[in-house]
């Protein structure tokens, strides 16, 4: 198995960066910490001739507490303390993904960018083939659910529900400068695994920042997979609440690892603002959050499992989160 | 030590053999220096790459390759109408083709080769051939091939089956004991596939010289049995073929065939004149597989009123894959190795191994034993439950004596069996645990059996011993140690070199094992069926007996000492009456080489005869056995069915262990590998379409979901064993599987049948014994 010959840019300057995604449009990706992308370039995974590492770009790879760049390794986060018990879903999300040697190179932008994955998708260009290839890279039909319009590839990142319950807004840069949007909006509701994100082409992520408010929340990230290390997840549930003594004051649940987006949970959870700490409370969150999560059998752990542990994880959570004083239990 | 032949399997006291005792190769292991296959290069060398089947059963109508000849860069392309001669490790079973003959029979069967200038040209080359190929009904579920089907996957296929052996034996009456028995139990074991996962991917090198030769470099456990399938296949007499064995990188039965990407290997060497060199990615390691079988089982066991066993009733259904590979065996294995550690009087067997349109499987570690030993350890735990009998003393009440026969004619002649289950409840703590556990918490114990080494010897001819061992000692001082056995990982170059310096009391930098060379290392038929140690130790004692006999003849002379009385110490020989005066090694052997130069001698191994006169009588019989009693601790989160294994306490009868160092690595990746089939792994098939060949996908367990582990070595010298030894490569795998079920069942209420057993499997058995209203431990 080759990796194909591709032209690496580094460009210096944001700059120069946007002038060569501007010259290369639509031949080229960005490259970050490259442990996702390189591997799926191995695969011939939808690749292109030109890569432009961004790994050069210096504001990228700031790290303060409000503002953590795109280019920041995940490896960094581990080990910032202040940052740690700012915010600890982030932090609890970042230890949990892959392995110590892959969190060296991988990076928040990456990982918020992370594509979907597949078991039909994710595979050799011979395996694919075999099968007469998928929507997702070069073919025309989905194995998973058949039919021919929509790829139902599963977004696999840790950070991004940790992020989504934090409120984390993402700075953009691209041809047509500088913006800044909730992390929420990044993802594409009316995508799919394919077309899962909302930036233009030429665009790419500066950073990630975070409210003050954020810090002032509780928050925890908890994730099923199969193995405790290595594996992508099967289930990312991140959960952040402030409490006003035992009275819910601020609830903000977010998904990944079932669907071809992260999701936040708002419209579910927003009834359950102002309740008393209590277990009904805590199952009565999950249980509103199951039926609305459509994960499909795409990864190791069958669907439905999927679904009901999403119900468990929201419980616990919220449990994990209870204030010390409260009535909950 | 005396001098002369030793009068005991062990002596009293031994420098090295039962220390811990690094292994030789270590230092050059862990700095990176130790030369593997793909380490290696040759001037000229060209990469070789596979084309592979996309179909999973289809006739071959034609295959294009004049694009492909005609690139430049592209010095040979091959079909397999070109060496088409079939091969099988199985003298009996040969249905296997270097390249696809007619017909591909799964998705990843090799269908054209390319050696090229480098990667990328030789892919190129490959993606020009043109197929075109009528496909075929495909087989995957081996129940289906039970039957006659339209389209057989071979040939050989019994009366328009798939099937690919069919074992049925009997012994005693089976039916009259269940008849009469008060308990019975059964269990169905369903079993999905699991592959070896070793380190270093399959890997060969070859170079066909213009004096004739061709020279074979390979990533292999059996250099004998490639050595011959080469010249078989390739037609060259085996003595211009020279196989070398460099450092291997694990092969747990994975390399323990001979493959046909190292025969297209060298065939393109043959065909190009130039050195070749085939890597094989990982995808196609899974794809070349001979891994364990997908097996379903239905094991029936009948029990008198006192837990005395009456009979075993066991039928397999056993998904062979494309190929034969060792499946004759495996077919055999599924039922008789059932016979240890219990006295089993009644016993009948029905298997089927049937062929199906995917990766062929063939021998995994602890090959044939594994998924059998799961059903019947299950069911004596539950048969102890219904009979009210704690699980170590049923199995107690059941155990075979040293030195007895079982009714299939398997010969036990050591057996530690009992203190085994003593040691290991001992330990456990297993009295105030069992059942005492709080929900959620579990303890469970499992036994195991295994062969230590196949008694037949997979090629009969010539007649010649199955394990030989050459020793030359020059004026240098050194010992060279010459035997093709092949130390894959597993330590055996180690005990080789150990041997030799505890029988010619020297140290062990000394001895150096040369790198398994068929120019000059004899025949040893590889490592497989665990019997290494027993066979090349027994060989290796045996050369170095000879060598030292010629030391001691010269340490007399020099001494003016009888021989017959002149005894070996640490690097000298000395006469017990006189001990102020001694001899040093290298005198004794200066004085030995006067007249004759170096040194040499030999050992061999032949097995005896063994076993009954039936049909398949030989398959299972071993010079001897290992035994196990494995205690395992789970904890359940019973709400995620999330668990992990806290610890296993694992005792096992390997006899005298000779190097506890190698044995504990032994018997700790054992437990990792058993973990992994019965925690995760898996073969995961959608119809003949393997879905996870990748090792993320692929679920071997992770350092931190290991176990504690507890080592109990606690066998007793076996009479026949080299210094008392038996195996232990394979059968301290096999208890881990039953052990962790009985234990999950110990700790939720819930029996699992089917591996894996994933957390979504447990969370739905609880579910389901919940729905039951069927209360564990008050929940």
């Amino acid at each position: 198995m080759h990796l194909d010959p591709f032209e690496l840019h580094r460009p210096a300057t944001v700059e120069e960066t946007v002038a060569l995604a501007r010259e290369l449009a639509g031949r080229f990706d960005y490259l970050a910490g490259g442990t996702d992308l390189l591997a799926n370039y191995k695969m011939h995974l939808n690749a292109k001739p030109h890569l432009i590492a961004l790994d050069r770009l210096a504001p990228l790879r700031e790290r303060r507490l409000d503002r953590i760049g795109a280019m920041v390794r995940l490896a960094e986060l581990e080990r910032d303390g202040a940052i740690r018990s700012a915010y600890p879903a982030l932090a609890e999300a970042v230890d949990q993904v892959a392995t110590p040697l892959v969190r060296a190179s991988a990076t928040v932008g990456g990982n918020l960018l992370v594509d979907t994955r597949c078991f039909f998708f994710n595979q050799s260009y011979f395996w694919r083939a075999s099968l007469g290839f998928c929507l997702k890279a070069d073919g025309d039909r989905c194995h998973v659910v058949p039919q021919k319009e929509r790829c139902y590839a599963t977004f696999s990142g840790d950070l991004a529900p940790a992020l989504l319950v934090l409120d984390a807004e993402v700075e953009i840069v691209g041809p047509d400068g500088r913006r800044r949007i909730p992390l929420a909006s990044l993802y594409d509701e009316g995508g799919d695994g394919i077309r899962r994100h909302r930036l233009a082409p030429g665009e790419f992520l500066a950073a990630v920042t975070l409210p003050e408010a954020a810090r002032r929340r509780s928050s925890t990230y908890a994730k099923l997979r199969v193995r405790p290390s290595f594996d992508f997840p099967e289930l990312g549930v991140a959960v952040a609440c402030r409490w006003a003594g035992d009275r819910l004051e601020h609830l903000a649940v977010a998904t990944g690892g079932l669907e071809t987006y992260p999701r936040r949970w708002d419209d579910v959870t927003a009834p359950f603002v102002g309740r008393r700490a209590s277990s009904e409370l805590f199952r009565e969150v999950g249980a509103a959050i199951r039926p609305r999560v459509r994960p499909v059998h795409n990864t190791f752990l069958p669907p439905d499992y999927r679904k009901q542990m999403t119900e468990l994880f929201v419980r616990r959570a919220l449990e994990r989160l209870a204030p010390t004083s409260g009535a909950a239990g | 030590m005396s001098s002369g032949p030793l009068r005991s399997a062990a002596p009293a006291a031994m420098r090295l053999l039962g220390g811990r005792i690094p292994y030789v190769e270590g230092p050059l292991k862990v700095t990176g220096r130790a030369e593997y296959t793909d380490d290696l290069a040759r001037p000229g060398m060209l990469v070789g790459k596979l084309l592979r089947s996309p179909w999973p059963h289809a006739r071959i109508r034609s295959i294009d390759v004049r694009e492909a000849r005609g690139m430049p860069g592209v010095f040979a392309v091959l079909t397999g109408d070109r060496y088409p001669t079939p091969f099988g490790v199985l003298p009996i079973t040969r249905d296997e083709t270097a390249l696809a003959v007619e017909k591909v029979r799964y998705i990843g069967d090799i269908v054209a080769a390319v050696a090229a200038q480098d990667e990328l040209t030789a892919e190129r080359a490959l993606a020009t051939i043109r197929v075109d190929a009528e496909p075929l009904p495909e087989y995957t579920d081996p129940r289906v091939g039970l039957r006659p089907v339209d389209e057989p996957i071979h040939r050989r296929g019994l009366n328009g089956t798939n099937i690919q052996k069919e074992v049925r034996q009997h012994f005693g009456d089976v039916d009259a004991a269940f008849a009469q028995a008060p308990v019975t139990v059964r269990v169905h074991g369903s079993f999905a596939g699991v592959t070896h996962a070793f380190t270093e991917p399959l890997v060969t090198l070859a170079e066909a010289t213009p004096n004739g030769r061709l020279t074979v470099w390979s990533a292999t456990q059996v250099p004998h049995y490639l050595h011959r399938t080469l010249s078989e296949v390739l037609g060259i007499p085996m003595h211009r073929i020279r196989v070398i064995k460099p450092e291997v990188g694990g092969g747990f039965g994975g390399k323990s065939d001979p493959l046909p990407h190292e025969i297209v290997c060298a065939a393109l060497a043959i065909e190009s004149g130039r050195p070749v060199k085939m890597l094989l990615d990982r995808e196609e390691v899974f794809y070349t597989n001979h891994g364990r079988h997908p097996t379903e089982n239905d094991v029936r066991i009948a029990f008198d009123a006192e837990g005395r066993l009456l009979g075993y009733d066991i039928e397999a259904v056993i998904d062979g894959g494309a190929w034969s590979s060792f499946g004759t065996v495996t077919t055999y294995y599924n039922g008789v190795l059932a016979m240890g550690p219990y006295r089993v009087p009644n016993f009948r067997y029905v298997g089927h191994r049937v062929y199906t349109n995917k990766p062929p499987s063939g021998a995994m570690r602890a090959h044939g034993g594994t998924n059998i030993r799961y059903s019947v350890e299950v069911a004596f735990d539950e048969a102890a439950e219904q009979l009210g009998i704690d699980p170590f003393e049923l199995r107690a009440r059941n155990a075979l004596p040293p030195n007895s026969d079982t009714i299939n004619q398997f010969h036990i002649s050591s057996t530690s069996f009992l203190r085994c289950l003593e040691a290991v409840r001992e330990r456990s703590g297993w009295a105030s645990k069992f059942r005492q556990l709080p929900y959620g918490k579990g303890i469970g114990l499992g036994c195991g059996f295994y062969i230590s080494g196949s008694n037949s010897p997979i090629h009969f001819t010539p007649k010649m011993p199955q394990s030989t061992v050459h020793l030359k000692a020059d004026m240098d001082g050194g010992i060279t140690v010459h035997s093709m056995q092949a130390d894959i990982g597993q330590g055996s170059n180690t005990l080789l070199a150990a041997i030799v310096a505890e029988v010619l009391g020297v140290d062990l930098d000394r001895v150096h094992v040369h790198p398994v060379d068929s120019d000059v290392s004899p025949v040893d038929l590889g490592s497989y069926s665990s019997r290494v140690t027993f066979m090349m130790g027994n060989a290796a004692r045996q050369a170095a007996e000879a060598m030292r006999a010629r030391l001691v003849r010269a340490a007399a002379e020099l001494l003016g000492a009888p021989a017959e009385r002149i005894e070996v110490g640490h690097e000298r020989f000395f006469w017990p009456e006189d001990p102020a005066r001694s001899v040093s090694f290298l005198e004794a052997l200066h004085k030995a080489m006067e007249a004759e130069g170096a040194l040499q001698s030999s050992g061999s191994f032949t097995s005896k005869p063994m076993g009954g006169s039936f049909k398949g009588a030989r398959a299972g019989t071993a010079p001897a056995y290992s035994f196990a009693a494995y205690v395992a601790e789970v904890e359940v989160d019973v709400e995620t069915g999330v668990y992990r294994p806290t610890h296993i306490y694992a005792a096992f009868d390997c006899g005298r262990p000779l190097n506890r160092l190698a044995v504990e690595g032994q018997i700790e990746g054992s437990i990792h590998m058993g973990l992994g089939q019965f925690m995760g792994e898996t073969m995961n098939y959608r119809g003949a379409r393997l879905l996870n060949p990748a090792l993320l996908d692929y679920k071997i367990p992770m350092p931190e979901q290991m176990p504690e582990i507890d080592v109990l070595l606690v066998g007793d010298d076996d009479p026949d064993g080299p210094f008392g030894a038996k195996e232990a490569g394979e059968g301290p795998l096999v208890a881990t599987l039953p052990a962790m079920a009985n234990a999950l069942y110990d700790a939720v209420g819930v029996r699992f049948y089917r591996l894996p057993v994933t957390p979504d499997v447990v969370w739905k058995g609880i579910q389901g014994r919940r729905a039951a209203a069927r209360r564990w431990k008050g929940n």
